[in-house]
């Protein structure tokens, strides 16, 4: 397992792409987010988006999907994990574009940021710039994440 | 669905109350398995032996109950035109299967777009349990102006 202090900032991965399918959005949507856009493919014409798009935090949960899949294989690889524990949030999370069904999305985490705790000596916090980008590679979601990683005892 | 809120309508400073909402265990388990097998949001044991020492909703999750919350509170007694983002979203206590969820939005920012009818409202959306606040997740919904 590897220490926040061998984390390198720059380090960049690919997670992984998904493919956004019309069930699915509407499922999300019917639970957590019951706007019109996101929920009837007909009356979702008749809007600024002209037709059903996917709500944001569909977009954002199948980050964390991806996120974790890549760490199994990563391990299943036999690869250093990071000793990495929760996370205390995120910031400047964008929707930047609509996602449609029948989109999919590529996903990537680079490492932009390591903070030091003087509250928690034995942790640090990693923060790494979350991209999602279209079929043409314009970036249509994007976060700042942050997450706790152990640090290499003194 | 009847517009009774409008862009004009969200001064800032003005809080309004999202209800509550049942996160059961079945629920967290449901999502978890979808977008975050960690053992911690699906394993009792394994999240009892854990950092957050006992199971919780995924923090995505949790976002993911604040905008239902907020869209019944607020958004679909506008007229919502999607949002653009999240400015800040903290996870300060565990989620917990059993509790009762309550959430207060506070708007902190309203951008009137110059020439569009609608403007950009910021919502600092505060989630409690039964004992004390476990989340702040800001969103910026478009919300349209008065015709």
């Amino acid at each position: 397992m590897s220490w926040w202090e061998d984390i390198a900032i720059g380090a960049r991965r690919e997670l992984g792409s998904y493919t956004f399918t019309e069930e699915e959005i509407i499922h999300f949507a019917r639970k957590y987010d019951p706007q019109i856009f996101h929920l009837d493919p007909e009356a979702a014409k008749q809007t600024m988006f002209g037709g059903l798009i996917a709500s944001g935090w569909h977009t954002a949960a199948v980050w964390m999907k991806l996120a974790i899949a890549d760490r199994e294989k990563s391990k299943a690889a036999g690869n250093p994990l990071q000793r990495a524990g929760v996370s205390p949030g995120f910031e400047d999370l964008k929707w930047l574009k609509p996602v449609r069904p029948g989109m999919t999305l590529t996903y990537s985490n680079e490492v932009i940021e390591k903070v030091a705790l003087k509250s928690r000596p034995d942790m640090g916090i990693v923060k790494s710039l979350n991209e999602a980008r279209d079929e043409n590679g314009t970036v249509v979601f994007s976060f700042i994440g942050k997450g706790f990683v152990q640090r290499k005892p003194a | 669905m009847s517009e009774t809120l409008h862009f004009e309508d969200f001064s800032i400073g003005r809080v309004f109350d999202c209800g509550t909402y049942e996160l059961t265990k079945e629920e967290v388990f449901e999502f978890a398995g979808e977008f975050d097998p960690q053992p911690h949001h699906l394993d009792e044991d394994a999240a009892n032996a854990s950092m957050l020492k006992g199971l919780s909703a995924s923090g995505w999750h949790v976002c993911a109950i604040a905008m239902r919350m907020l869209a019944d509170g607020v958004i679909l007694k506008a007229k919502g035109l999607g949002g653009v983002g999240a400015p800040e979203g903290r996870w300060m206590k565990p989620a917990r299967p059993g509790e009762t969820l309550r959430m207060e939005a506070e708007v902190i920012s309203a951008k009137p777009s110059g020439s569009k009818p609608f403007g950009l409202v910021t919502f600092e959306c505060r989630m409690f349990d039964r004992s004390e606040q476990i989340a702040m997740i800001s969103m910026t919904p478009i919300i349209g102006k008065r015709a």
